[in-house]
């Protein structure tokens, strides 16, 4: 309490004596916890990249960069990689930072209570040695580390000792799921969980600071016209997302700008692979046909992504032709044409597979958890129609939806994939590969869908070292997704933000908002 | 006198079992909280090992019984979305319903009372009709576009009032009271006006109607006949017999006030209990539901077991039927 207390003085005496650079930002959710290695979700990690750092950081166009580790080199032949790190960094708390924290976040971040262990499955062991080199050896030579671990963030060994906090606990919490002590360039000087955090810049933070802010402040807002009226009457300087209806309106508001651009997610649409038949509507029990490519390139070639895009996304979104943006490494360009809309096409592809009179299935869809999801649902219903495929929606909240499809209750459904590594193998290994609970493979894949060329190539993917080699093993990989049509990828999801027009900041296409960036005019 | 008290307590106990029993029943439906909980690089035996950790494998008898265990013990678990104290969490988030819940019930009596007497006073009057058609609206339209009407209007085109949040607030003990800030103040005036508008109506047409009643009685008309004033027939004599039922009604108001401030709370951002309990549901943050769910109906029985035991005291006959039982 008294921590807080003195902290909320500061915090005002920051806020009389240079008003101008105040900062509040509002976003639809609170961060659950501020302990990096409890919950890997985008809200909490975003956030506490304000907060915390890892070895690297992505830049603003989300290439790896050096943070905490100044550079880096693989071992040997790709037996491991080893991290030199930066000196002279102190945590929030003026801690001192080397090797042994680095150490022991991994333990922590890789522990049975971390929700962040799967970033370190390809790791054997790690070495210290010396206070600042540090070696990750993996159990196959893997060129993607450096890049996977930007949202591993290090804590400080002393602190967490000191407050008890060595194993991050999402059940009960405890010391370091409402306080934070990273090396970033904000440190959160008060949290109430689920009204408002505040931060102020670290003065001893090691980089540059491209900010001007003096005190940031974060609200939750859940009600979306809420938000939308905060950010015009001027009591916050941010909002996101925008509600897509509402970016016409604000787009002619000269006090505020909205700053668009495209999210890693892509939409698509699943469909059940191994199910025997169908389970919903008049025709359940009969022979399913999703398992026959030829129904799901119909599929493909009947719904018409641009005029969803037009209409539902209002122009804000890209049309998708594989399971990752093209921003992502990894991005097949030779498998970027998608499936031209052609409605006689798809009547010609189900007439030869024997359904010239069309059938009817079950389509699940989410109605809280992508933009706009349930409309794009309705669409897609309305364009299968047209090639005599009647689709009954079933749509519900996101709560009651993945226990649906984890359960198999659906014939076909619509799915978003945010690929965590920003490459195009984390798709593949998540969505494609053939479910494997051993292996950790093809856990989202909930249609079931099995290729034995995926499954070999995705290791030999997963540890090649050339360049060339891997995108051509990709290429071939996009390619069977393409002719298999094992979903039916159609847009990148838009990201929206609002802000005030005397605000400048940088949006990334992962969706995180970095208080380092951000200027106030 | 002792024995219709023990056999009211006996049912309220039995009422707020049934209640929680429903809601325990109930929570299987609201969702899933495992993967939201989660983060997406799950796997099965994740999900698994912390369905067993929270003991959600159970069947709901189980955890409810688990849940009274530990409620009678004044323990509501830990919340799965804050990883905190449930007890804590609502302590926390009390005062702002609370306070709110005060100031719109203290503005539906007031204004409430004054314009009901006004309205029917001047029964012809051009402002009592003006007022009256306005009522309508207070009754008509549903809370959450009040709300943003009121936002659009003094927040977004006048920017005169905050358009969320509560302001500022001071602890006091354990309590954060908005009340002694300007901003808090400032923040609490149209989430109060957007919650007590309804009530305000109600009480408004009640006081009215009542009035007109009454006015139309004999002992007014030989108030009249004596000579009295207006101001002494309409205040002493009309408004004070027409408040027994207003007393009645805005008893029962009061618990749907802070019951019903759901929706206020979450066109506001109002950091009350109702915006905590509509984050639980999202979340499907059982323990908070169950907490929220169980101390509205200990209200809701309290108030009643209350009203009951106060018809008693001012009821005679009730006093003879349970003697004659």
């Amino acid at each position: 309490m008294i921590l807080r207390n003195s902290a909320i003085g500061l915090a005002l005496l920051a806020a009389t004596s240079v008003q101008a650079a105040d900062f509040k930002w509002a976003s639809t959710t609170d961060p659950q916890t501020m302990d990096p290695h409890a919950v890997n979700s985008a809200p909490v990690l975003g956030f506490l990249n304000n907060v915390y750092e890892g070895l690297v950081r992505r830049d603003k166009d989300m290439r790896v960069e050096p943070a905490l580790a100044t550079s880096w080199e693989p071992i040997g032949d790709g037996e491991g990689w080893r991290f030199h790190l930066r000196q002279g960094v102190t945590f929030h708390d003026g801690g001192d930072f080397d090797a042994q924290d680095v150490l022991f976040s991994y333990q922590r971040a890789s522990g049975e209570a971390a929700d962040t262990r799967s970033w370190f499955a390809p790791i054997r062991e790690v070495n210290v040695v010396d206070d600042y080199t540090i070696d990750f050896m993996t159990i196959a030579p893997n060129p993607l580390f450096p890049s996977s671990i930007a949202n591993w963030m290090i804590m400080d060994q002393a602190w967490t000792e000191a407050n008890d906090a060595v194993v991050p606990d999402k059940e009960t919490g405890n010391f370091a799921t409402i306080n934070a002590n990273g090396t970033g360039a904000f440190k959160v000087t008060a949290r109430e969980p689920g009204l408002k955090t505040e931060l102020e810049p670290f003065d001893g933070w090691w980089d540059e600071a491209e900010h001007n802010i003096t005190r940031a402040e974060f609200n939750p807002i859940q009600n979306p016209a809420t938000a939308v009226a905060a950010l015009l009457s001027g009591d916050v300087d941010m909002i996101n997302p925008v509600p897509i209806q509402d970016v016409a309106r604000l787009t002619g508001n000269a006090d505020v700008d909205v700053i668009q651009g495209i999210e890693a997610r892509v939409i698509m649409l699943g469909f059940d692979h191994q199910a025997e038949v169908l389970k919903y509507t008049d025709d359940a029990g009969k022979p399913n046909p999703f398992r026959d490519p030829r129904v799901r390139r119909a599929v493909a070639q009947a719904v018409n992504v641009d005029a969803i895009l037009a209409t539902i996304m209002r122009g804000n979104a890209e049309a998708a032709s594989q399971l990752v943006s093209p921003a992502m490494s990894g991005y097949s360009e030779a498998n970027a044409e998608r499936p031209a809309y052609d409605v006689q096409a798809a009547k010609a592809l189900l007439a030869e597979a024997g359904y010239d009179d069309g059938f009817s299935f079950g389509l699940k869809c989410p109605n809280d958890r992508y933009l706009n999801d349930e409309a794009v649902c309705q669409a897609v219903v309305s364009m299968l129609a047209q090639i005599g495929v009647t689709a009954e929606l079933d749509a519900m909240p996101v709560r009651n939806y993945w226990p649906e499809l984890r359960e198999g209750n659906y014939d076909m459904y619509l799915l978003g994939w945010s690929p965590g590594t920003f490459d195009a193998e984390h798709p593949v290994r998540f969505l494609v590969a053939t479910p494997n609970e051993e292996k950790k493979l093809g856990s989202w894949n909930f249609g079931g869908f099995s290729n034995p060329r995926v499954d070999e190539l995705l290791p030999a993917i997963q540890s090649e070292l050339d360049a060339v080699k891997r995108q051509a093993m990709l290429d071939e990989v996009a390619q069977i997704i393409q002719d298999e049509q094992v979903y039916v990828p159609m847009y990148v999801q838009p990201l929206v933000w609002g802000t005030r027009s005397n605000i400048g900041l940088t949006q990334r296409p992962d969706n995180f908002f970095l208080l380092r960036w951000v200027t106030v005019n | 006198m002792f024995a219709f008290i023990v056999r009211r307590m006996f049912q309220s106990v039995i009422v707020l079992l049934v209640v929680g029993l429903v809601a325990f029943s109930m929570f299987r439906f609201v969702g899933d909280p495992i993967d939201n909980m989660l983060g997406q690089e799950r796997t099965q035996a994740d999900i698994d090992r912390l369905r067993t950790e929270l003991g959600l494998d159970q069947p709901f008898p189980v955890q409810y019984f688990k849940f009274l265990q530990g409620a009678v013990q004044g323990n509501f678990g830990v919340s799965y979305r804050q990883g905190r104290p449930v007890s804590t969490i609502i302590a926390e988030r009390a005062p702002a319903t609370l306070e709110l819940a005060f100031v719109s019930g203290f503005l539906a009596i007031t204004l409430g009372i004054a314009l009901g007497v006004f309205t029917a006073i001047r029964r012809q009057g051009v402002a009592a009709n003006i007022i009256m058609t306005v009522s309508l609206i207070g009754v008509s339209l549903p809370t959450f576009l009040i709300g943003i009407l009121l936002i659009y209007i003094f927040s977004v085109e006048l920017d005169l009032l905050p358009s969320f949040g509560r302001g500022e607030t001071v602890m006091i003990g354990n309590w954060s009271t908005g009340f002694l800030t300007a901003s808090g103040l400032k923040a609490l005036i149209l989430p109060a006006i957007t919650l007590g508008l309804y009530q305000m109506t109600l009480i408004m047409r009640l006081v009215r109607s009542e009035m007109l009643e009454v006015m139309r009685a004999d002992y007014v008309r030989f108030a009249r006949a004596r000579g009295l004033s207006d101001r002494v027939i309409n205040f002493r004599h009309a408004l004070k017999n027409t408040l027994v039922p207003v007393i009645t009604i805005t008893g029962l108001q009061l618990g749907s006030i802070i019951a019903f401030a759901i929706i206020t709370e979450t066109v506001f951002q109002w950091p009350g209990v109702g915006l905590l309990f509509i984050n639980a549901i999202q979340f499907v943050d059982i323990p908070v539901m169950a907490a929220y769910l169980m101390l509205i109906s200990v209200m809701f029985v309290t108030i009643n077991l209350i009203v009951d035991l106060l018809y008693y005291a001012i009821d005679p006959r009730l006093r003879v039927d349970a003697r004659a039982t």
